[in-house]
């Protein structure tokens, strides 16, 4: 079948307005008769709260409302899966991102002043900052149940046995960064108490229908009576999936008087109240054979949530799903703990635990390939599960796999082939280069015990052309133009006659959450269901109107042509005739589509969710370039194969995978928020690097395309795992130039200089000896 | 308070306000103009670039009584939906854009770039342009990439008008 949209390069259909700044954000709205809003921090990371006294700041003039915990009519929490955050807090303050009053003013000035003249009289309480010792006895509890939000467990076959048969036994402990999202728009929106009674939240977001839900349950209000719209997004990267700003803002509006209320946070303010990536410790021990076959692998990951749980029980599962790569070792013995601490708040975060965790299995597979002598990519072929393979986990994998031609593309790209001699034209005599190479996956979906559905929408406009609705919110990727192209291609007609509507609850369906590497998939599949069904619709209607039976009628070329008994094309009618022939006699011109994302049936004990249905796969190959005078690595080439099924708009996918690949060198080399004894040293981009187009190598895209049969067209979900093996690579990478290997991320010059430096030491420690 | 005069994309503007707010916040709140965003608010991301007399500035860090009397470009000056300038045109072609919060920045420190030039430029100058503005979604390729093909189509325009005896303008 050959295919008009599916696969093309397609622009971007809502390029012309973001190109131009016509498009407003949720941020860019303007309302005559606004107030401004404004979120009160504790100053200490943990603290109780004694007393609390708003009187001066009501008393300060301009200032509408002062708000406290007591004003909040529902349920004061919130939180995705276990709602532990104080919307307000009432008598303990366990991070510096906790939320203790709010305040409604003329101004933002206004709104500032009034927060100084709140009084609360905190008792300080000595901060649990480290998370391995979170979970001893002698931490202090910061939640009932104590310290440890989740503990999750995968164990098969008998890794003792396997290491005592090994041949080569390697065991490493690797820290991971607490990597900042950085979306350009920063957390803000508007609260409007409109006159019917009814609620509007403008907020970005990433699941506008979660949102509500948890806006109506603070509120205790019917979630009907809430709008929420939720896109355009300036970016979000996981870090808008749980609540920003949503219910402060419905709080103020109900008491403003109707007047709109916005909040838009400073940068600043973002740096502390945002949620991070969870910083993990990987304790990890790998064995093999000495061909090369993996035998065991035993994991111990850490993941410091900060002060709630908000994704993090999610991500810990996650991680220990991925934690032994796209690769079949009999034996494994994995156990992950999610911890509670006064270090902020940690979340959801592009790659979602399976970035640090693929940085431990994919440096062990260097080790060991290096250590047997063995070729790295031969090494990781040997090793990969193909479909219908049993995993690591036990599982029999039935999505597609593309690992392995993934790997065998990353042979035969000119960066691998010729790396011998790409790596001897260094730029200076002082500087050393190194090419690695990677793979990871990444699951699509939510995984086993979380409802996974897709819905759109398509009714036909006045003039002929769709509208197309799904609830998966516009965050930057692109979905709006692949959903574009899914509905074109089967309506037979131009992706400019196709004008999509995203994220709004008053004008799209409950079709999930902008995550997990899910919206192409799944809205994707959701338009490719309400698609046929508008078909029908069309044709259904064009056969009232010839009089003739359905089977007669075919949509083909913009059109609805009627054949007739030769199968002869006989008359045709437009889309906008179809339309008027509807309206004139009242009939509905909507159809829905719905889908269940397909899961495995059986949940692994004690895995909190896995396995997953259905993986992205991909392999990075990085070239780097470190000096060996200063530390500093800058990466010049990166090669990314991504296996993401059919792929539907080839420069959406390589935005993906270049835009993930920079932030993956983030990770991997500058990026870490600071946090000492609970406060935030990191306070803007002035201290927290992130990588400029300076930074940004040489990226080329091959994507290796393994259909996926339940996808539309064959696609999955690329948008997490474009970030994950290049993290592994790069710090490969710098080994393969200047032989250090380093574990603590980010690998900043500061870093490299001390490793290189110990080695030197080390050598000429060791000549001394040879002297001696 | 007070009453501050100066051009915005062509136009006049007046404006009663405290001469120490910034021009970012004066283009956004008192003239709606709000394809300038504010992100850091420190001069760190360019995301709020504008050119002020042809030069690129974060108006995150003028204050609005600095520009008195001066010529300001935002984003909406350089072209509209309906009427697109090469390099917005470059963008889409691209696929620079992706949540497009920093592009109306990038488009600024662009159009700016190519303001400048008098040939097509290397890869290196053309990052030079645009190294003080962060994206954070597009990992800079495409950008790159974008402003590239417009400054290739701008010198391929002067060039025929060359040819024809008739350079007017900047040829673009
Ligand atoms: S907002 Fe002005 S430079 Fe960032
Ligand atoms: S397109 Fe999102 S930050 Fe540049």
């Amino acid at each position: 079948m050959t295919s008009k949209w599916i696969g093309k390069r397609v622009p971007r259909l809502d390029g012309p307005e973001r190109v131009t700044g016509e498009l407003k954000y949720m941020t860019d709205y303007h309302y005559n008769n606004m107030v401004w809003g404004r979120v009160l921090r504790p100053p200490y990371p943990y603290a109780k709260i004694k007393s609390m006294d708003t009187t001066r700041a009501k008393n300060l003039p301009g200032v509408i409302a002062v708000l406290t915990h007591e004003d909040i009519p529902g349920f004061n929490g919130f939180g995705i899966v276990v709602p532990d955050q104080p919307v307000l807090c009432e008598d303990v303050v366990r991070t510096t991102a906790d939320a203790v009053a709010l305040v409604a003013a003329e101004t933002e000035e206004i709104a500032e002043e009034a927060l100084a003249l709140i009084d609360v009289d905190y008792e300080r309480l000595d901060a649990v900052t480290d998370a391995e010792f979170a979970i001893t006895e002698q931490a202090p509890k910061l939640h009932a149940d104590g310290n440890i939000h989740s503990h999750v467990v995968i164990k098969n076959g008998e890794v003792e046995k396997a290491f005592q048969e090994a041949d080569i036994i390697l065991e490493n402990t690797f820290h991971s960064p607490r990597q900042m999202h950085a979306f350009i728009e920063t957390e803000g929106g508007w609260g409007i108490l409109e006159k019917d009674g009814t609620l509007t939240i403008q907020c970005p977001g990433q699941y506008a229908y979660r949102d509500r839900l948890q806006i109506a349950r603070a509120l205790a209000w019917n979630p009907a009576r809430i709008r929420v719209i939720s896109s355009p997004v300036g970016g979000a990267f996981g870090g808008k999936d749980e609540i920003t700003v949503q219910i402060y803002l419905a709080l103020l509006a109900l008491h403003t008087g109707g007047r709109p209320v916005k909040i838009h946070y400073k940068r600043e303010e973002s740096v502390i109240a945002g949620m991070k990536r969870h910083p993990f410790k990987v304790k990890m021990k790998t064995a093999a054979k000495k061909d090369g076959t993996l035998l065991a692998n035993q994991v111990l990951a850490i993941a410091d949530t900060g002060a709630y749980a908000s994704l993090g029980g999610a991500v810990i599962s996650l991680a220990i799903e991925h934690s032994c790569g796209p690769y079949k070792i009999p034996n494994v013995d994995l156990e992950g703990y999610c911890v509670y601490t006064n270090n902020g708040i940690a979340g959801a975060f592009r790659g979602f635990g399976v970035n640090q965790v693929c940085m431990g299995i994919e440096t062990h597979m260097d080790m060991i390939a290096a250590e047997l002598g063995i070729d790295p990519i031969e090494i990781r072929k040997k090793n990969v599960y193909h479909q219908g393979d049993v995993s690591s986990l036990g599982h029999v994998v039935k999505g597609s796999v593309g690992t392995w031609k993934t790997l065998e593309a990353a042979e035969k790209c000119d960066l691998w082939i010729n790396r011998e001699k790409y790596k001897a034209e260094i730029s200076e005599p002082w500087k050393k280069r190194g090419v690695s190479i990677a793979t990871s996956f990444h699951g699509v979906g939510m995984g086993i015990g979380l409802p996974d559905y897709g819905a759109a929408s398509i009714q036909l406009l006045p003039g002929g052309r769709f509208e197309v609705g799904v609830g998966c919110e516009e965050i930057g990727g692109g979905n709006g133009t692949v959903y574009a192209q899914v509905a074109a291609e089967i309506l037979q007609c131009d992706v400019t006659d196709i004008v999509v509507v995203q994220g709004d609850t008053s004008r799209t369906l409950d079709g999930g959450t902008v995550t997990a590497s899910r919206s192409t998939y799944t809205g994707g599949r959701a338009v490719a269901t309400a698609a046929p069904n508008m078909l029908n619709l069309l044709t259904k209607a064009a056969g009232e109107i010839f009089g003739v039976s359905e089977e007669q009628v075919r949509v083909a070329d913009k059109k609805v042509v009627v054949y007739d008994a030769d199968g002869k094309a006989d008359s045709s009618l437009s889309f906008a005739e179809i339309y008027d022939y509807l309206y004139e006699n009242r009939r509905d011109t909507r159809v829905e589509g719905h889908f269940m994302l397909p899961k495995e049936k059986k949940e692994i004990k004690g895995s909190g969710g896995a396995p997953h249905r259905l993986y992205g796969y991909l392999t990075h190959v990085v070239m780097v370039e470190v000096d060996t005078l200063t530390g500093e690595t800058e990466v010049l080439r990166v090669v990314s194969i991504p296996d993401a099924g059919k792929v539907i708009n080839p420069q959406g996918l390589e935005g993906q995978a270049e835009g993930g690949a920079v932030m993956g060198i983030g990770y991997a080399l500058y990026e870490d928020t600071i946090i000492e004894n609970g406060y935030h040293k990191t306070t803007n981009f002035s201290n927290y690097i992130l990588p400029t187009v300076k930074d940004s190598p040489q990226i080329e895209t091959f994507p290796v395309e393994e259909l996926e049969e339940t996808g539309p067209f064959g696609a999955k979900g690329i948008g997490e795992v474009v970030m994950i093996p290049i993290i592994a690579a790069t710090i490969s990478a710098i080994h393969d130039a200047v032989g250090v290997r380093i574990k603590h991320l980010p690998a900043t010059p500061e870093r490299v200089y001390a490793a290189l430096k110990a080695r030197k030491d080390q050598t000429n420690q060791s000549n001394e000896e040879n002297v001696m | 308070m007070a009453t501050i005069r100066f051009k915005v994309n062509g136009k006049e503007k007046v404006v009663d306000t405290h001469t120490t707010k910034t021009l970012l916040d004066v283009l956004r709140d008192d003239l709606y103009l709000t394809g300038s965003k504010e992100c850091c608010g420190k001069g760190e991301c360019g995301s709020c670039s504008v050119m002020i007399n042809d030069e690129v500035v974060c108006s995150c860090l003028v204050l609005v009584g600095q520009v008195e009397g001066e010529d300001i470009k935002t984003v909406e000056g350089v072209g509209t939906s309906t009427n697109m300038d090469i390099i917005q045109e470059a963008f889409i072609k691209e696929g620079a854009t992706q949540c497009g919060y920093c592009t109306p920045g990038f488009i600024v420190a662009a159009r700016s770039f190519l303001n400048k030039i008098e040939k097509v430029p290397t890869l290196e100058e053309i990052e030079e342009g645009i190294a003080g503005n962060i994206c954070r979604c597009t990992g800079y390729t495409k950008i790159v990439k974008a402003i590239q093909t417009a400054a290739e189509e701008r010198f391929s325009r002067i060039g025929a008008a060359v040819t024809q005896g008739n350079l007017q303008g900047k040829g673009d």
